[in-house]
């Protein structure tokens, strides 16, 4: 009963419960109270809003999946696929996600250059890459290069090496 | 008005425009071409490295370039692998794909240029005549207006949502609206919402959220989609030749570029559609009209089937422009991205642009003959060797598509906490697209919140109320618009549910 599109609802009746929460006991400044639009004004109304809306997806009869799209991001063939899980191949997209929580948390202490090509070698080996020879210099000339651009020529720091060698 | 052309002429014709447009569309039709990889995640890629050109008309011609470069690059991948690269083409790859099984690659994608170039370029002056007078008209409008607009767009684009999803966009666009309360507002004195998180202080960053709801989704489902990866990886890049096109065919085109570029044009211009919606409509609406033995070849590469789409979709993403730059309101999830680095670089889109930055809006319409023309360019010879693209394996595609989303947030912010918000934006934007939620909506909903509060406190403040929603008619009407725009499709679905039990 409980499908993916419910418990989405679900969810989201949580964070509207919980942004109203929020927003009905902000603490006011003094002067604010006087306010004729107060800052929890307008954050009240989408709380109430977004309760209903998420209670009327909740509890409505399920609609049958259409295939046109509005403009957006799910198209067609993403549609069909979502029929059956079994196409997937779970394990790489998820460990690709993994991959990336462990490279940005990596970034600072391990510096640019490192985390970057390891990314970029780890995921393509994920990914069923088993040419070495190609991968490793095109992730290692690849970060070099986005380095570069970023660090020299748009002059944003980047810490390239770890954070113990001296730069 | 003459003055303004001129004007936009001589900032676009600089040998620096020139060259970042002409990047652009180059830019533009190489990722558009990646399946998986939309204009929206595009656009959104290219803000932070082009914010940093310094000039505003550059950078926006640039994201321009990239945004219609985009779509034309997303039909070369329809027609020849069908996987489409973008929304938008989806239809192209109706007619697309069979002819290029046919043998007749190399005429789809002539027919795929021609007809992109003439919606663009008719797109074009449309809105060199449509956006002035729209914007004349609109600089009359008060705070109370805004408000009412942005519902309006806010409604449109959830009434566009697609059956049986329009209480989804609307979540959808609550949900936007939540977040972009986060934070410090120009309205009140204390940032809002924080959680004490020093990181949200200054608010969600508009393209850690993009990069989060598109990129990082698109990156996920090329890498667990087992079919779309073996068409793409599978299949060697096709001798492509004979580009030629006779007269005959042409003469058949013809009125469909003719219609579909009007067509396409004056969908485009309205709120919460795009080109999507174009060219499916396009592709219907010619399908309709051709005679029983043409309408018999649709499907199975017809030629009037390509080109509808393709001219509808253009002209359709140069409509959605009008309602950019004149009223401040983004019709479609890429115009929301464009509005987001208008802001970014300090301009307000709205009928004040073209009276404060003549150059920056007219230089903007200007740079698009060019454009487009460098796309005709780029596209008839150059073709047969960019396709060559589409047999990069997914093994480098994806991890690089993921790292320069990474990275353009890193740019903008200079900081890897917001990087782990964006991997969170993009796990919940993977949810949300399993479990049929649209994702435009909130990021619409994200970019307007702001300036919808801020215009409705205004409103409220003026008025010492909120009698200005019935005293004024102009708001009136638009807010009674709005309310039509929701009810209608909420209360179609409900009486299809009702029927169908």
């Amino acid at each position: 009963m409980l499908d993916l599109n419910r418990a989405v609802a679900l969810a989201l009746l949580g964070f509207s419960s919980g942004y109203g929460y929020l927003a009905y006991f902000y603490h006011l400044l003094p002067f604010e109270k006087f306010l004729a639009v107060r800052p929890n004004t307008m954050p009240i109304g989408l709380a109430i809003a977004g309760i209903i809306c998420s209670l009327v997806i909740l509890i409505q009869p399920q609609v049958p999946k259409v295939e046109v799209e509005g403009d957006g991001t799910v198209n067609r063939p993403d549609a069909e696929y979502l029929q059956n899980p079994q196409n997937y191949n779970w394990g790489q997209g998820i460990g690709l996600l993994l991959l990336a929580v462990v490279y940005v948390l990596s970034l600072r202490g391990v510096g640019f250059l490192f985390s970057t090509s390891a990314f970029l070698v780890l995921g393509g080996i994920l990914l069923g890459e088993r040419r070495y020879t190609l991968l490793i210099p095109i992730s290692i000339t690849a970060s070099v290069l986005v380095w570069y651009l970023v660090d020299q020529v748009l002059t944003i720091y980047l810490r390239p090496w770890p954070g113990w060698v001296y730069y | 008005m003459l003055d303004g052309m001129l004007l936009g002429l001589e900032t676009a014709f600089t040998f620096q425009n020139l060259f970042f447009a002409a990047l652009g569309c180059f830019i533009g039709t190489i990722i558009g071409m990646l399946p998986g990889l939309g204009p929206m995640s595009v656009v959104a890629i290219m803000i932070p490295v082009s914010l940093q050109i310094g000039d505003p008309s550059t950078t926006l011609i640039l994201l321009a370039g990239v945004y219609y470069g985009a779509i034309f690059g997303g039909s070369t991948s329809s027609i020849l692998i069908n996987a489409p690269g973008v929304a938008g083409t989806v239809s192209s790859s109706f007619d697309g794909y069979p002819m290029s099984q046919n043998g007749q690659a190399g005429k789809a994608l002539t027919i795929a240029a021609i007809s992109s170039f003439s919606g663009g370029t008719i797109g074009v002056v449309l809105l060199m005549f449509f956006a002035p007078a729209l914007a004349s008209f609109a600089i009359l409008f008060w705070s109370a207006e805004y408000f009412a607009l942005m519902l309006l767009g806010l409604s449109a684009v959830s009434a566009f949502a697609g059956k049986g999803k329009v209480l989804k966009a609307v979540m959808m666009t609550l949900l936007g609206l939540m977040l972009a309360t986060v934070g410090e507002s120009s309205l009140f004195h204390a940032p809002r919402f924080t959680l004490g998180i020093m990181d949200l202080q200054s608010g969600i960053n508009f393209v850690t959220l993009a990069m989060g709801l598109f990129a990082v989704p698109e990156a996920f489902f090329l890498a667990i989609d087992k079919i779309r990866s073996k068409k793409s990886s599978s299949k060697k890049s096709q001798e492509i030749s004979n580009l030629r096109i006779n007269l005959k065919e042409a003469k058949a085109i013809a009125p469909v570029i003719g219609r579909q570029s009007i067509q396409g044009f004056l969908i485009g211009v309205m709120p919460g559609t795009g080109a999507t919606i174009a060219s499916f409509l396009g592709y219907a609406v010619e399908r309709n009209l051709a005679s029983p033995e043409e309408r018999e070849e649709f499907g199975k590469g017809s030629i009037k089937g390509l080109a509808a789409p393709e001219t509808a979709n253009n002209a359709a993403s140069t409509g959605s422009f009008v309602p950019l730059l004149t009223l401040g309101i983004p019709g479609s999830g890429t115009t929301a991205v464009l509005l987001g680095a208008f802001i970014a670089l300090n301009l307000q889109p709205g009928p004040q642009l073209m009276q404060d930055r003549p150059e920056v809006f007219w230089s903007i319409i200007m740079s698009m003959y060019f454009g487009n023309i460098v796309l005709l360019v780029l596209n008839l010879p150059l073709v047969p060797y960019i396709a060559r693209l589409l047999s990069i394996p997914r093994s480098f595609l994806i991890p690089f598509v993921l790292f320069f989303a990474m990275a353009g947030a890193y740019i903008g912010q200079n900081n890897a906490t917001e990087l782990l918000l964006l991997l969170g934006f993009g796990v919940l934007a993977i949810i949300f697209r399993f479990a049929d939620y649209p994702l435009p909506p909130l990021l619409i909903g994200f970019v307007l919140g702001q300036m919808f509060e801020d215009n409705l406190g205004r409103a409220i403040r003026n008025a010492n109320g909120i009698e200005f929603i019935w005293e004024r008619p102009m708001t009136l009407t638009l807010i009674l618009t709005a309310a039509v725009f929701i009810l209608i499709p909420i209360l179609r679905d409900w009486q299809e549910n009702k029927s169908s039990k």
